[in-house]
Protein backbone atom coordinates (compact mmCIF):
# COMPACT_ATOMS: atom_id res chain seq x y z
CA UNK A 1 0.00 0.00 0.00
CA UNK A 2 3.29 2.55 1.14
CA UNK A 3 4.09 2.20 -2.65
CA UNK A 4 0.75 3.30 -4.55
CA UNK A 5 0.92 6.63 -1.98
CA UNK A 6 4.27 7.12 -3.22
CA UNK A 7 2.56 6.38 -6.97
CA UNK A 8 -0.72 8.69 -6.27
CA UNK A 9 2.05 11.39 -4.39
CA UNK A 10 4.27 11.31 -7.45
CA UNK A 11 0.86 12.10 -9.78
CA UNK A 12 0.17 14.87 -7.79
CA UNK A 13 3.41 17.14 -9.05
CA UNK A 14 1.90 18.95 -11.98
CA UNK A 15 5.37 19.00 -13.41
CA UNK A 16 5.69 15.67 -14.07
CA UNK A 17 1.80 15.31 -15.27
CA UNK A 18 3.39 16.46 -19.10
CA UNK A 19 6.15 13.86 -19.44
CA UNK A 20 3.68 10.91 -18.26
CA UNK A 21 1.08 11.95 -20.59
CA UNK A 22 3.37 12.09 -23.55
CA UNK A 23 4.98 8.93 -22.22
CA UNK A 24 1.49 7.16 -22.47
CA UNK A 25 0.92 8.93 -25.66
CA UNK A 26 4.25 7.73 -27.16
CA UNK A 27 3.26 3.79 -26.64
CA UNK A 28 -0.26 4.04 -28.05
CA UNK A 29 0.96 5.25 -30.90
CA UNK A 30 3.94 2.61 -31.73
CA UNK A 31 1.18 -0.08 -30.76
CA UNK A 32 -0.25 1.63 -33.80
CA UNK A 33 2.04 0.56 -35.92
CA UNK A 34 0.73 -3.06 -35.12
CA UNK A 35 -2.71 -2.48 -36.07
CA UNK A 36 -4.28 -3.80 -39.40
CA UNK A 37 -5.33 -0.72 -41.46
CA UNK A 38 -7.18 -0.53 -45.08
CA UNK A 39 -8.09 2.33 -46.57
CA UNK A 40 -11.81 2.37 -46.96
CA UNK A 41 -11.88 3.13 -50.94
CA UNK A 42 -15.54 4.58 -50.98
CA UNK A 43 -13.80 7.46 -49.91
CA UNK A 44 -16.56 10.80 -48.62
CA UNK A 45 -14.05 13.21 -49.74
CA UNK A 46 -12.13 11.58 -52.93
CA UNK A 47 -8.89 12.86 -54.37
CA UNK A 48 -6.77 12.20 -57.23
CA UNK A 49 -4.06 9.67 -57.11
CA UNK A 50 -1.60 12.29 -55.88
CA UNK A 51 1.01 12.46 -59.16
CA UNK A 52 -1.77 11.88 -61.70
CA UNK A 53 -2.67 15.31 -62.34
CA UNK A 54 0.98 16.65 -62.30
CA UNK A 55 2.08 14.01 -65.00
CA UNK A 56 -1.01 15.16 -67.16
CA UNK A 57 1.10 18.79 -66.84
CA UNK A 58 -2.28 20.47 -65.88
CA UNK A 59 -1.84 23.99 -64.45
CA UNK A 60 -4.09 23.55 -61.93
CA UNK A 61 -2.22 20.15 -60.04
CA UNK A 62 -2.78 18.60 -57.88
CA UNK A 63 -6.27 20.08 -56.97
CA UNK A 64 -7.86 20.54 -59.85
CA UNK A 65 -11.84 19.35 -59.45
CA UNK A 66 -12.77 20.51 -62.63
CA UNK A 67 -16.38 21.58 -63.39
CA UNK A 68 -17.08 25.23 -64.76
CA UNK A 69 -18.12 27.99 -62.52
CA UNK A 70 -22.27 28.21 -62.44
CA UNK A 71 -22.61 25.56 -65.42
CA UNK A 72 -21.00 22.38 -64.78
CA UNK A 73 -20.11 20.58 -61.42
CA UNK A 74 -16.65 20.03 -60.18
CA UNK A 75 -15.81 16.68 -57.97
CA UNK A 76 -17.26 17.65 -54.53
CA UNK A 77 -18.86 14.76 -52.89
CA UNK A 78 -20.99 15.47 -50.12
CA UNK A 79 -22.63 12.99 -47.24
CA UNK A 80 -25.80 14.73 -47.35
CA UNK A 81 -26.29 16.03 -50.97
CA UNK A 82 -30.23 17.41 -50.72
CA UNK A 83 -28.76 20.19 -47.62
CA UNK A 84 -25.96 21.23 -50.03
CA UNK A 85 -27.88 21.87 -53.62
CA UNK A 86 -25.60 24.10 -55.28
CA UNK A 87 -22.55 22.01 -54.49
CA UNK A 88 -19.67 22.06 -56.75
CA UNK A 89 -20.56 24.93 -59.10
CA UNK A 90 -18.23 27.34 -57.73
CA UNK A 91 -15.48 24.89 -57.44
CA UNK A 92 -13.31 26.04 -60.67
CA UNK A 93 -13.79 29.97 -59.93
CA UNK A 94 -10.91 31.91 -60.68
CA UNK A 95 -10.22 35.42 -60.38
CA UNK A 96 -8.23 37.32 -63.37
CA UNK A 97 -5.09 36.91 -61.82
CA UNK A 98 -5.10 33.27 -61.15
CA UNK A 99 -6.22 32.82 -64.94
CA UNK A 100 -3.26 34.86 -66.13
CA UNK A 101 -0.76 32.68 -63.80
CA UNK A 102 -2.60 29.26 -64.91
CA UNK A 103 -1.95 30.76 -68.40
CA UNK A 104 1.67 30.89 -68.00
CA UNK A 105 3.30 28.55 -66.31
CA UNK A 106 2.33 24.76 -64.86
CA UNK A 107 3.96 25.14 -61.38
CA UNK A 108 1.96 27.36 -59.57
CA UNK A 109 -1.16 25.20 -58.75
CA UNK A 110 -0.50 25.46 -54.74
CA UNK A 111 0.02 28.84 -54.69
CA UNK A 112 -3.14 29.11 -56.80
CA UNK A 113 -5.47 27.24 -54.86
CA UNK A 114 -4.14 28.92 -51.33
CA UNK A 115 -4.44 32.40 -52.67
CA UNK A 116 -8.07 34.55 -52.35
CA UNK A 117 -10.09 33.79 -55.73
CA UNK A 118 -8.24 30.92 -56.80
CA UNK A 119 -10.00 27.34 -56.59
CA UNK A 120 -12.81 27.32 -53.67
CA UNK A 121 -12.86 24.40 -51.31
CA UNK A 122 -16.38 23.95 -51.31
CA UNK A 123 -15.72 21.10 -48.54
CA UNK A 124 -14.53 23.89 -46.16
CA UNK A 125 -16.84 26.68 -46.74
CA UNK A 126 -19.54 24.88 -47.93
CA UNK A 127 -20.65 21.13 -46.69
CA UNK A 128 -18.45 21.36 -43.45
CA UNK A 129 -18.67 25.44 -43.08
CA UNK A 130 -19.22 25.13 -39.41
CA UNK A 131 -16.01 23.15 -38.93
CA UNK A 132 -14.09 26.36 -40.43
CA UNK A 133 -16.11 28.25 -38.28
CA UNK A 134 -14.77 26.21 -35.10
CA UNK A 135 -11.42 26.48 -36.31
CA UNK A 136 -11.06 29.96 -37.30
CA UNK A 137 -12.91 30.66 -33.70
CA UNK A 138 -10.06 28.74 -31.81
CA UNK A 139 -7.38 30.28 -33.74
CA UNK A 140 -8.95 33.76 -32.19
CA UNK A 141 -9.49 32.78 -28.66
CA UNK A 142 -5.72 31.65 -29.22
CA UNK A 143 -4.73 35.00 -29.59
CA UNK A 144 -7.25 36.63 -27.37
CA UNK A 145 -5.64 35.17 -24.30
CA UNK A 146 -1.95 35.36 -25.33
CA UNK A 147 -2.59 39.59 -26.08
CA UNK A 148 -4.13 39.37 -22.77
CA UNK A 149 -1.03 37.80 -20.90
CA UNK A 150 1.09 39.61 -23.30
CA UNK A 151 -0.52 43.17 -22.22
CA UNK A 152 -1.42 42.64 -18.42
CA UNK A 153 1.66 40.28 -17.68
CA UNK A 154 4.21 41.30 -19.61
CA UNK A 155 4.03 45.19 -20.71
CA UNK A 156 2.19 46.09 -17.22
CA UNK A 157 4.05 44.17 -14.61
CA UNK A 158 3.19 45.53 -10.93
CA UNK A 159 6.52 44.37 -9.48
CA UNK B 1 -24.59 1.18 -30.82
CA UNK B 2 -27.81 2.38 -32.44
CA UNK B 3 -28.18 6.44 -31.72
CA UNK B 4 -31.84 5.42 -30.53
CA UNK B 5 -31.07 2.73 -28.53
CA UNK B 6 -28.42 4.58 -26.49
CA UNK B 7 -30.07 8.44 -26.20
CA UNK B 8 -33.36 7.87 -26.63
CA UNK B 9 -35.60 8.72 -29.97
CA UNK B 10 -34.61 10.89 -32.36
CA UNK B 11 -36.80 14.27 -32.32
CA UNK B 12 -34.69 16.16 -35.43
CA UNK B 13 -32.18 16.96 -37.07
CA UNK B 14 -30.61 20.63 -37.53
CA UNK B 15 -29.31 20.30 -41.34
CA UNK B 16 -25.96 22.20 -41.74
CA UNK B 17 -24.16 21.00 -44.98
CA UNK B 18 -22.34 17.45 -43.72
CA UNK B 19 -22.22 18.07 -40.18
CA UNK B 20 -25.91 17.57 -39.00
CA UNK B 21 -25.94 17.73 -34.98
CA UNK B 22 -29.24 15.87 -33.97
CA UNK B 23 -31.84 15.91 -31.16
CA UNK B 24 -32.58 13.28 -28.88
CA UNK B 25 -33.56 13.47 -25.17
CA UNK B 26 -30.28 12.65 -23.61
CA UNK B 27 -28.07 15.26 -26.20
CA UNK B 28 -31.13 17.68 -25.32
CA UNK B 29 -30.87 17.82 -21.95
CA UNK B 30 -27.06 18.22 -21.50
CA UNK B 31 -27.42 20.93 -24.23
CA UNK B 32 -30.01 22.65 -22.22
CA UNK B 33 -28.02 22.47 -18.95
CA UNK B 34 -24.79 23.28 -20.76
CA UNK B 35 -27.06 26.85 -21.73
CA UNK B 36 -28.25 27.33 -18.62
CA UNK B 37 -25.20 27.19 -16.71
CA UNK B 38 -23.94 29.60 -18.89
CA UNK B 39 -26.46 31.85 -18.51
CA UNK B 40 -25.72 31.64 -15.08
CA UNK B 41 -22.09 32.29 -15.38
CA UNK B 42 -22.98 35.25 -17.82
CA UNK B 43 -25.35 37.03 -15.07
CA UNK B 44 -23.20 36.48 -11.93
CA UNK B 45 -20.38 38.19 -10.14
CA UNK B 46 -17.35 36.23 -8.90
CA UNK B 47 -16.81 34.67 -5.16
CA UNK B 48 -14.30 36.82 -2.71
CA UNK B 49 -11.98 34.56 -1.28
CA UNK B 50 -11.35 35.51 2.53
CA UNK B 51 -7.79 34.02 4.04
CA UNK B 52 -7.66 33.76 7.54
CA UNK B 53 -4.29 35.25 8.70
CA UNK B 54 -2.90 32.67 11.99
CA UNK B 55 -1.79 34.35 15.16
CA UNK B 56 -3.53 37.51 14.48
CA UNK B 57 -7.38 39.02 13.99
CA UNK B 58 -6.09 40.85 10.48
CA UNK B 59 -8.20 38.54 7.43
CA UNK B 60 -7.24 39.12 3.92
CA UNK B 61 -9.80 39.65 1.39
CA UNK B 62 -8.81 37.96 -2.23
CA UNK B 63 -10.68 40.45 -4.68
CA UNK B 64 -11.26 39.85 -8.40
CA UNK B 65 -10.58 42.76 -10.30
CA UNK B 66 -12.66 44.61 -12.94
CA UNK B 67 -10.65 43.73 -15.96
CA UNK B 68 -9.58 39.94 -14.84
CA UNK B 69 -13.44 39.46 -14.20
CA UNK B 70 -14.67 40.85 -17.78
CA UNK B 71 -11.65 38.61 -19.45
CA UNK B 72 -13.03 35.44 -17.41
CA UNK B 73 -16.38 36.28 -17.98
CA UNK B 74 -15.98 35.97 -21.63
CA UNK B 75 -13.77 32.63 -21.88
CA UNK B 76 -15.98 31.33 -19.42
CA UNK B 77 -19.13 32.46 -21.74
CA UNK B 78 -17.24 31.01 -24.44
CA UNK B 79 -16.45 27.43 -23.08
CA UNK B 80 -20.06 27.13 -22.04
CA UNK B 81 -21.08 27.66 -25.66
CA UNK B 82 -18.50 24.94 -27.02
CA UNK B 83 -19.83 22.64 -24.50
CA UNK B 84 -23.40 22.99 -25.56
CA UNK B 85 -22.27 22.77 -29.26
CA UNK B 86 -19.77 19.95 -28.33
CA UNK B 87 -23.49 18.30 -27.02
CA UNK B 88 -25.28 17.72 -30.39
CA UNK B 89 -23.14 18.09 -32.96
CA UNK B 90 -23.60 15.21 -35.29
CA UNK B 91 -20.54 14.53 -36.60
CA UNK B 92 -16.87 13.26 -34.71
CA UNK B 93 -14.39 15.64 -36.56
CA UNK B 94 -17.22 18.77 -35.76
CA UNK B 95 -16.90 17.21 -31.91
CA UNK B 96 -12.96 17.31 -31.79
CA UNK B 97 -12.77 20.95 -33.04
CA UNK B 98 -15.80 22.09 -30.26
CA UNK B 99 -13.53 20.09 -27.44
CA UNK B 100 -10.00 21.64 -28.49
CA UNK B 101 -11.87 25.20 -28.28
CA UNK B 102 -13.17 24.17 -25.02
CA UNK B 103 -9.51 22.65 -23.67
CA UNK B 104 -8.03 26.07 -25.30
CA UNK B 105 -10.29 28.38 -23.15
CA UNK B 106 -10.02 26.32 -20.18
CA UNK B 107 -6.29 27.58 -20.24
CA UNK B 108 -7.21 31.40 -20.66
CA UNK B 109 -9.66 30.99 -17.82
CA UNK B 110 -6.77 30.22 -15.52
CA UNK B 111 -4.10 32.23 -17.42
CA UNK B 112 -5.65 35.49 -15.96
CA UNK B 113 -5.13 34.65 -12.74
CA UNK B 114 -1.68 36.88 -11.44
CA UNK B 115 -0.82 33.71 -8.90
CA UNK B 116 2.47 32.39 -9.77
CA UNK B 117 1.65 28.88 -8.58
CA UNK B 118 -1.37 28.57 -10.78
CA UNK B 119 0.46 29.92 -13.69
CA UNK B 120 2.90 27.48 -13.58
CA UNK B 121 -0.03 24.51 -13.56
CA UNK B 122 -1.59 26.15 -16.30
CA UNK B 123 1.55 26.10 -18.47
CA UNK B 124 1.68 22.15 -17.47
CA UNK B 125 -2.10 21.88 -18.78
CA UNK B 126 -1.36 24.16 -21.83
CA UNK B 127 1.62 21.33 -22.69
CA UNK B 128 -0.86 18.47 -22.11
CA UNK B 129 -3.55 20.07 -24.21
CA UNK B 130 -1.31 20.77 -27.15
CA UNK B 131 -0.17 17.42 -26.62
CA UNK B 132 -3.32 16.12 -26.63
CA UNK B 133 -4.48 17.89 -30.31
CA UNK B 134 -2.59 15.13 -32.12
CA UNK B 135 -4.57 11.81 -30.49
CA UNK B 136 -7.39 13.91 -30.64
CA UNK B 137 -7.62 15.06 -34.60
CA UNK B 138 -5.82 11.42 -35.04
CA UNK B 139 -8.43 9.37 -34.06
CA UNK B 140 -10.96 11.60 -35.72
CA UNK B 141 -8.94 11.70 -39.07
CA UNK B 142 -8.62 7.28 -38.18
CA UNK B 143 -11.94 7.10 -38.41
CA UNK B 144 -12.38 8.74 -41.93
CA UNK B 145 -9.29 6.86 -43.41
CA UNK B 146 -11.07 3.55 -42.08
CA UNK B 147 -14.60 4.25 -42.59
CA UNK B 148 -14.87 6.96 -45.17
CA UNK B 149 -17.33 9.11 -42.84
CA UNK B 150 -17.39 11.01 -40.19
CA UNK B 151 -20.86 11.54 -39.97
CA UNK B 152 -22.17 9.69 -36.53
CA UNK B 153 -25.54 8.51 -38.74
CA UNK B 154 -23.49 7.49 -41.34
CA UNK B 155 -20.97 5.34 -38.98
CA UNK B 156 -23.78 3.96 -36.49
CA UNK B 157 -25.76 2.01 -39.49
CA UNK B 158 -22.04 0.45 -40.31
CA UNK B 159 -22.21 -3.25 -39.68
CA UNK B 160 -18.90 -3.92 -38.44
CA UNK B 161 -16.29 -2.30 -36.86
CA UNK B 162 -12.41 -2.42 -38.63
CA UNK B 163 -9.70 -3.17 -36.11
CA UNK B 164 -8.44 0.96 -36.98
CA UNK B 165 -11.68 2.71 -35.87
CA UNK B 166 -11.11 0.48 -32.25
CA UNK B 167 -7.82 2.17 -32.32
CA UNK B 168 -9.21 5.55 -33.72
CA UNK B 169 -11.50 5.21 -30.06
CA UNK B 170 -8.24 4.70 -28.23
CA UNK B 171 -7.11 7.70 -29.36
CA UNK B 172 -10.19 9.86 -28.77
CA UNK B 173 -10.22 8.83 -25.62
CA UNK B 174 -6.25 9.65 -25.01
CA UNK B 175 -7.32 13.35 -26.48
CA UNK B 176 -10.11 14.35 -24.40
CA UNK B 177 -8.49 12.98 -21.38
CA UNK B 178 -5.58 15.32 -22.25
CA UNK B 179 -7.52 18.53 -23.61
CA UNK B 180 -10.51 18.06 -20.51
CA UNK B 181 -7.69 16.95 -18.04
CA UNK B 182 -9.32 14.13 -16.05
CA UNK B 183 -7.51 11.61 -13.83
CA UNK B 184 -5.19 10.30 -14.17
CA UNK B 185 -3.73 13.78 -15.84
CA UNK B 186 -5.63 16.01 -13.35
CA UNK B 187 -3.22 17.52 -10.65
CA UNK B 188 -2.31 20.21 -13.42
CA UNK B 189 -5.91 21.50 -13.11
CA UNK B 190 -6.36 20.61 -9.33
CA UNK B 191 -3.72 23.28 -8.55
CA UNK B 192 -5.43 25.83 -11.15
CA UNK B 193 -8.66 25.17 -8.44
CA UNK B 194 -7.48 27.07 -6.18
CA UNK B 195 -7.99 30.49 -7.63
CA UNK B 196 -10.91 32.89 -6.75
CA UNK B 197 -13.32 33.83 -8.73
CA UNK B 198 -15.63 30.66 -7.93
CA UNK B 199 -18.05 30.37 -10.97
CA UNK B 200 -15.78 30.63 -13.97
CA UNK B 201 -14.04 28.35 -12.57
CA UNK B 202 -16.23 25.70 -12.47
CA UNK B 203 -17.78 26.06 -15.51
CA UNK B 204 -14.39 24.18 -16.63
CA UNK B 205 -15.56 21.23 -14.12
CA UNK B 206 -18.78 21.13 -16.15
CA UNK B 207 -17.12 20.79 -20.06
CA UNK B 208 -15.07 18.52 -19.27
CA UNK B 209 -17.68 16.21 -16.97
CA UNK B 210 -20.34 16.70 -20.06
CA UNK B 211 -17.74 16.20 -22.84
CA UNK B 212 -16.86 12.76 -21.18
CA UNK B 213 -20.19 11.78 -20.64
CA UNK B 214 -20.96 12.80 -24.59
CA UNK B 215 -17.47 10.76 -26.04
CA UNK B 216 -18.65 7.50 -23.90
CA UNK B 217 -21.98 7.91 -25.98
CA UNK B 218 -20.08 8.18 -29.17
CA UNK B 219 -17.75 5.45 -28.56
CA UNK B 220 -20.04 3.59 -27.92
CA UNK B 221 -21.89 4.66 -31.48
CA UNK B 222 -18.69 4.02 -33.37
CA UNK B 223 -17.58 0.66 -32.13
CA UNK B 224 -20.31 -2.13 -32.84
CA UNK B 225 -20.02 -4.66 -30.97
CA UNK B 226 -21.65 -2.79 -28.07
Amino acid sequence: MKSIGRIWNALANPKRIPRLFALVLGIILLTGFLVPFSLNDQQLYPRPEPQVQIDNHDPLAPYNRGGEPLKERGIVKAQYPENSVNLGKITSYLSPIAIQVKNNTIYYGTSIYSSPGGLIDEILYYTRGLDTILESTILMMAFVIASWVAIHFTMRRDE
Amino acid sequence: MDIATISGQLLGTIPLGDIVPYITPFNLFMFAGALTFTLLIAISRTETQVEAGFGSLKDREVKVGIKEFRIRRFLAIICGLATAGAMITGDLFNFTLFVALIGIVNIGIVSAVKQIDVLDAAFQYGLIAMMASLPLFGGAALVLASTGTLSLFQLSQATFTPVMVTFASVLLILGVAGETGVAPFYATKAEMFRTPGSPFILIIHLSSLLVIVRTIEILLIINKPF
